[in-house]
């Protein structure tokens, strides 16, 4: 009786529970795509990060990242890396040597990383050769072979071909260098990161940095990043004494900026719902205030104060439950679309790369984030009927009748 | 002897007790017994709503107590008296006061949905009372849809339906026409003669007056006569 009573209420003020019905889904939508759109722009730059830069682990001697020293390498690395490949977890693995030196060209100098790789593996690992836009990749027939990217390409007025110097502190602490030929320009979404990394072939440099044949990171992409902390765990008993890092330990920033982004998009939905919730109390409070007389009559009749409270509740849930699947329908189609063709920023797209971000946004909104929103309008539902209830529960019947 | 329903001892309602005391009623005490037809007349503002009010546990009294049954209604609190009434007392108002979104059979069944009576008991019920209001071919109209006179039959079926043990109706023919308001009041009768049902009006209206079989007369808050209907009509043709 009562959902009977409540359901058909929200039709006695037609426009005005239209407009309200539309504000919620408006207001849904809204939420539900911004959500989308600033999960997906997370989501792109995690995994941008993980695919590209960081892996999902990584494995190096435990000095090693406090000074980034060379003499800190993985003893017996390569090994390492056979048996990490094996496992069935693993989408990708490889080794490198990472050095914190300089390159020079006639034109200036920039500080960098340079990142010796195995070619082969650095391809499955990062798809480095996807990101090239002038120039190839190695030439496994060639030696001292660079691929540099096209900022630092710019900063240091280079071209395919031309030479320059890298200069570094070998093992020992013994300045080392040598020249390298541009084989190819990358460009990546991460211009912090474009700005400091090189690659060239391992064995090209672990004679000149004194490490010949050893290596002193490894990188570990996963099938799965569902597996993470399981593969993490078994790295750890498998290779005791090895620094064992996740992403998030290797880039807590990054890690910041997922929980950080989870919560602003809550905080964001919460608003656009709290200022739904403003309406809708205004819209009960108006239904209320002009049926006065007609709960006088319930209170008198026997219709005891819960089921006043539950009557009002009732409404204002059926109010905002009829917005909701337009404006989840709404938001799903336009997700959807988005998804699809994704929304382009590329006049910003400089400030979006200084960031680490792509341009271009492609939305996504998770089950456990649409679960999130539609608790969070079934709170501002019970919320917003709190007032007007309160209300209704403190009417005289006597009184009421007069009106 | 009928049993007495209702016991209003003492009976005050004092408006603005602390500057200028205004009694809307002032020590009035009432008996009413079972089966009882009484109408409560009197000029506006001398009281009639106020122990309508007061009786059917809508107001509390200043001064004095209402028992129902043997109940004294003044103590109850909150739930505890929406309950008592849901289950005791029937109310017809002078607006009708249905539910808008409900048809007349959901009014009707409205009070005994909210006793949680039985399906079978309440269809029952409800089509007995619709065939006694005469309005079995309105079951699925809106209140919108009915006249002013249907409207308040069926608040008269609604207020029956659970079977109170009494019905309070404020000014019940004040809104209808007079072809209406007689037959509302035949209908009222032959409820109270069938059912034993007792009825208690608040009423400016001579036919509910002449139809009652007792008449209180208010005036300033204080009873000033209780007799039959006969008498007043011989009191009026002696003045």
């Amino acid at each position: 009786m009562l959902t009977k009573i409540a359901s058909r209420n929200i039709w006695r003020s037609k426009k005005r529970s239209l407009i309200i019905i539309t504000a919620v889904s408006i207001g849904l939508w809204a939420g539900i795509f911004m959500m989308a759109f600033y999960n997906g722009m997370i989501e792109q730059r995690v995994n941008s990060a993980i695919t590209s830069e960081l892996s999902h682990i990584q494995l190096h001697n435990r000095e090693f990242r406090k000074e980034y020293e060379i003499k800190y390498h993985l003893p017996k690395g390569k090994k390492m890396l056979e048996v990490i490949r094996k496992d069935n977890k693993v989408k990708a693995a490889s080794a490198r040597i990472i050095i914190k030196g300089m390159i020079a060209s006639p034109s200036g100098s920039s500080g960098i990383t340079i990142n010796g790789v195995i070619p082969e593996l650095e391809q499955q690992l990062t798809n480095l050769k996807g990101k090239i836009i002038k120039g190839s990749y190695f030439d496994p027939k060639k030696n001292n072979e660079i691929i540099l990217s096209e900022k630092l390409r710019k900063k240091l007025n280079l071209n395919l071909n031309k030479k320059n110097i890298l200069t570094f502190q070998d093992k020992n602490g013994n300045l080392a260098s040598a020249a390298f030929r541009i084989k190819a320009i990358y460009k990546t979404i991460n211009t912090p990161y474009d700005d400091s990394n090189v690659f060239v072939k391992i064995n090209d440099i672990d004679s000149l940095a004194g490490i010949p044949n050893e290596v002193n990171e490894i990188a570990v992409l996963l099938q799965s990043s569902k597996s993470l902390n399981e593969t993490q765990n078994e790295l750890k008993q498998e290779f005791p004494g090895t620094e064992i890092m996740s992403w998030m330990e290797i880039a807590p920033e990054l890690r910041l900026t997922v929980s950080v982004g989870d919560q602003m998009v809550f905080i964001f939905m919460g608003i656009i719902l709290l200022a739904l919730a403003f309406g809708i109390v205004n819209t009960m409070m108006m239904a209320v205030l002009e049926r006065t007389r007609e709960i006088g009559m319930l209170l008198a009749l026997g219709m005891n104060k819960f089921k006043i409270f539950m009557m009002i509740l009732l409404e204002t849930f059926f109010l905002i439950l009829a917005g909701c699947p337009i404006g989840i329908l709404l938001g799903f189609l336009s997700i959807a679309i988005s998804q699809r063709t994704g929304i382009d920023f590329s006049n910003f797209s400089e400030v979006y790369s200084s960031f680490g971000y792509s341009s271009i946004i492609y939305p996504s909104l998770t089950v456990r984030q649409f679960e999130i929103i539609m608790f969070l309008v079934v709170i501002t539902a019970i919320f917003s009927a709190l007032l007007p209830a309160r209300r209704a529960l403190q009417l005289n019947p006597a009184e009421s009748l007069k009106k | 002897m009928q049993k007495t329903v209702i016991d209003a001892h003492n009976l005050s309602k004092i408006y603005d007790e602390k500057t200028i005391p205004v009694y809307a009623l002032n020590k009035v005490h009432l008996h009413i017994s079972r089966g009882e037809f009484t109408a409560i007349k009197g000029p506006s503002g001398s009281g009639k709503t106020t122990l309508l009010n007061m009786i059917g546990g809508l107001d509390i009294p200043s001064e004095g107590f209402v028992e129902i049954n043997g109940t004294n209604i003044t103590k109850l609190k909150g739930n505890e008296l929406i309950d008592f009434r849901l289950n005791n007392i029937g109310f017809v108002f002078q607006s009708y006061n249905l539910i808008p979104v409900l048809t007349t059979k959901e009014n009707i069944e409205f009070i005994m949905l909210l006793q949680k009576r039985s399906k079978k008991e309440t269809d029952q019920r409800v089509s007995e009372l619709l065939k006694q209001i005469g309005l079995e071919d309105k079951i699925n109209k809106r209140p919108r849809e009915l006249s002013g006179g249907q409207q308040q039959r069926v608040a008269v079926a609604r207020a029956l339906a659970p079977k109170p043990q009494f019905i309070l109706a404020d000014e019940p023919t004040a809104n209808l026409d007079s072809v209406s308001a007689e037959n509302l009041l035949d209908m009222m009768l032959q409820l109270n003669q069938e059912e034993n049902m007792t009825f208690v009006f608040s009423t400016h209206d001579q036919r509910v007056i002449n139809r009652a079989r007792r008449v209180i007369t208010l005036e300033d808050g204080k009873i000033v006569a209780d007799t039959a209907p006969t008498t007043i009509i011989h009191e009026q043709l002696l003045e």
